[in-house]
């Protein structure tokens, strides 16, 4: 790839120029703007360079992806953040979009496998009406902070049953991100999904992932899985889960829900690596209230 | 004469000059061109289309706490209890109540107290109870998961040591069309897996006092007279077994393979004396994103007491779908089975309307196998040595549509046609089966 060392000069020049434009004026008496002069005198020409180098290969990129989640889940010790799992119903037909159950914790998690639930609110829409059907939403928060939930598909164990492609690559800011797809080998399980991932190249971390499951992970009674989405936010420094969203659709209206329903997963307000102490995951006896 | 141009250094500068009061005035619009600005923009993308789902919480009225992990009583009973019902031509009808008492699980990679079941049930054939405890846990030690699986009690169990299941019962209770056969097992079976990413390794145990069955129910549903009215007899004594598996999903590879050796002497204190090792393989390729090719092979031997109850059996839908469940056996087996699996939807390949809950895989299979050595039923011997005369070799192609689904293993509804000289006919079967059905069940992925 060829880059003209003058445009490189120009642009340095026009970055200094910018950073510089917050300064105050050199002449406050001159407050007609700026004198544009042009500079004809020190006529300097820079042979353009080649800066040539192989590409990294798609299998040093997932060895570094493999490297860099691991890495990623080693630094940090401790973590809490707020959890919110919702259930809407309605989610894609003509009705409006409704919310059936919001449930909200404080999760605390501490290496190696300690982990603290507490439940903040347990909302459920029409819970005043008696009914035969009762939806239910229960997650169990997993030990450990490797949230296998984004890197499944690129864990070192996972690497013999999926196909990965380069996407593309784009510059963002100073950073690299690679959009690689994967699917796997086999289409003997229609559980597994395929999808696409973008991985910041700075810390060979997963930052989103989109999943496509193209048929049906749970026939007869869902339809299909239209979209499932993951992000991650960089949080001081570490990158952490911040949303799975999931849309679905089903088969017959299912009471309660409906043909087609989202389930979610926001992880907020995260304070991570402050030292939480043992004795917050120690059992307590039981609050009589 | 020296040309005059502008250098690319005066535009810069005019540009840097020019640019504030531009970035000024369109701040509002500008593109973050950073990493944060960037994933913003992919989050708006889905903030859309999920809408009130991706919505910030409410954080107001969180100051209360209403459950929490570290104040629930650590163990929580879960008592579960079921009507049973099974139905086979040894048995009759055998209504019965099973029940389960299970413990809150662990926090994870944390041994539990594990699950006890238990079950009773009256055989109204032979007018004979039934009675089994089952205690089931997942034992971590030096953390890794050990599954212990403890079992005590009488059943009526499968001379073939492959089951099917409901089908089984299905056959026998409504059309009388079950070629199963039976014998019974009283005593203690014990195993420990062990799953670690792609192998699988266990061990097992087993005192049991086993003893042939006759057919005591002639009935059905459909009032037909039964296919297989009689019931191989099984040879009676204790056994005393331990059986050593293997199997793994080799890394990298579409290979899975197995082998299983159970080994009974009167050293251990068993009234038999047998060596059996069965061993399989099978290839899961991928042919683009429109089918999977699976060969599968699979050989076992039986040395010393040539036993019904331990020999090798072909017939049904997870070996050679154009004869009858165990319609043939031996004391060598080898088998062969080819399937070329279709991924897309078949129905909507061909335009034919259909409910979304119906989605049909097409699938084609060739397969060849063979019994050999001391055949069960006629008690002659078949000649062979380590492989069966070409003349023992029966085969088969066919064709079959192929149901996954969430609540049972892949259905299957196939035709097999049978290849050579033979006086088989075509045959219709339904099955329960996996893909890659002559080995045993996947290892666990994750733990």
């Amino acid at each position: 790839m060829a880059a003209p060392i003058t445009c490189l000069t120009a642009l340095t020049l026009a970055a200094a120029a910018l950073a510089g434009s917050g300064a105050p004026p050199a002449s406050p008496a001159r407050s007609s703007g700026p004198t544009l002069a042009a500079e004809d005198t020190m006529y300097t020409e820079v042979p353009p360079v080649l800066v040539s180098a192989p590409r990294v290969t798609l299998d040093e990129i997932l060895g570094r992806v493999a490297r860099g989640e691991r890495r990623r889940d080693s630094l940090m010790t401790d973590q809490s953040y707020l959890a919110t799992a919702r259930l809407v119903r309605n989610a894609d037909s003509k009705r409006p979009a409704e919310l059936l159950l919001e449930t909200v914790s404080r999760v605390y998690k501490k290496r190696p496998d300690l982990v603290r639930t507490q439940v903040l609110r347990d909302y459920e829409a029409h819970a005043e009406k008696k009914k035969n059907v009762k939806v239910e939403v229960s997650f169990r928060e997993r030990a450990g902070m490797d949230e296998r939930v984004v890197n499944f598909a690129f864990r070192p164990e996972a690497r013999g049953r999926y196909r990965y492609r380069i996407l593309g690559r784009e510059l963002v800011g100073g950073h690299l991100i690679y959009r690689i797809a994967f699917e796997p080998r086999s289409l003997l399980d229609a559980s597994d999904p395929r999808g696409v991932v973008w991985i910041d190249t700075n810390d060979f971390v997963i930052v989103h992932q989109e999943l496509i499951f193209d048929r049906s992970p749970a026939a007869p009674l869902i339809k299909g899985v239209n979209r499932v989405v993951i992000e991650r936010q960089n949080v001081d420094g570490y990158w952490v889960l911040k949303r799975v969203l999931l849309r679905a659709e089903t088969t017959i209206p299912l009471p309660e829900i409906g043909r087609s329903f989202d389930f979610s997963m926001r992880l907020d307000d995260y304070a991570i690596n402050r030292g939480l102490p043992d004795s917050l995951f120690a059992r307590q006896a039981e609050v009589k209230r | 004469m020296k040309a005059h141009r502008p250098s690319l250094t005066a535009l810069a500068l005019a540009l840097a000059v020019a640019a504030p009061p531009l970035a000024l005035a369109q701040t509002p619009t500008v593109r973050d061109t950073s990493l944060g600005g960037f994933l913003e923009q992919l989050s708006d993308s889905t903030d859309r289309y999920f809408e009130i789902s991706a919505a910030p919480v409410d954080t107001a009225g969180l100051d209360t706490v209403l459950a929490d992990t570290a104040t629930l009583p650590p163990r929580r009973l879960k008592l579960g209890l079921a009507p049973t019902f099974g139905f086979s031509r040894v048995d009759g009808s055998t209504p019965g109540l099973s029940a389960s008492l299970g413990v809150t699980p662990p926090e994870p990679k944390h041994t539990g107290w594990g699950k006890l079941q238990g079950g009773i049930a009256h055989a109204n054939g032979p007018d004979v109870m039934f009675g089994n405890a089952r205690y089931t846990n997942r034992l971590w030690l030096a953390r890794q998961p050990f599954d212990l699986d403890l079992w005590g009690g009488r059943k009526t169990a499968h001379l073939d040591r492959d089951d099917e299941g409901l089908l089984t019962l299905l056959r026998a209770f409504l059309r009388g069309s079950d070629w199963t056969q039976y014998h019974r097992d009283e005593g203690f079976e014990g195993s420990v897996t062990h799953r670690q990413g792609w192998w699988r390794v266990n061990a097992s145990y087993r005192d049991l006092l086993q003893s042939p069955l006759h057919t005591t129910a002639t009935w059905n549903l459909a009032d037909r007279d039964l296919e297989r009215p009689g019931n191989l007899a099984a040879m009676r004594g204790r056994t005393h077994e331990l059986e050593y598996a293997a199997a793994a999903h080799w890394p990298r590879l579409p290979l899975h393979t197995e082998i299983d050796c159970q080994t009974s002497s009167r050293r251990l204190g068993s009234d038999f004396e047998y060596r059996r090792l069965h061993a399989a393989a099978g290839l899961d390729l991928t042919l683009g994103r429109f089918a999977s090719l699976v060969p599968q092979l699979s050989y076992g031997r039986l040395t010393g007491d040539l036993l019904p109850q331990a020999s090798f059996y072909l017939g049904g839908g997870g070996t050679l779908r154009s004869l009858h469940r165990d319609e043939c056996g031996g004391s060598r087996l080898a088998l062969a089975k080819l399937d070329l699996i279709g991924a897309q939807d078949l129905l909507a390949l061909l335009r034919i309307p259909h409910p979304a809950a119906l989605p049909l895989q097409g699938a084609l299979f060739l397969a060849s196998g063979a019994t050999w050595g001391l055949d069960p039923y006629r008690g002659e011997v078949v000649p062979g040595g380590d492989w069966p005369d070409a003349h023992e070799w029966l085969s088969e192609a066919g064709a079959s549509l192929l149901y996954n689904s969430a609540l049972f293993p892949t259905l299957h509804c196939s035709y097999a046609w049978p290849i050579g000289p033979d006086a088989r006919e075509g045959r219709w079967s339904v099955s329960f089966t996996r893909p890659l059905d002559l080995l045993g069940a996947e290892p666990e992925r994750d733990e």
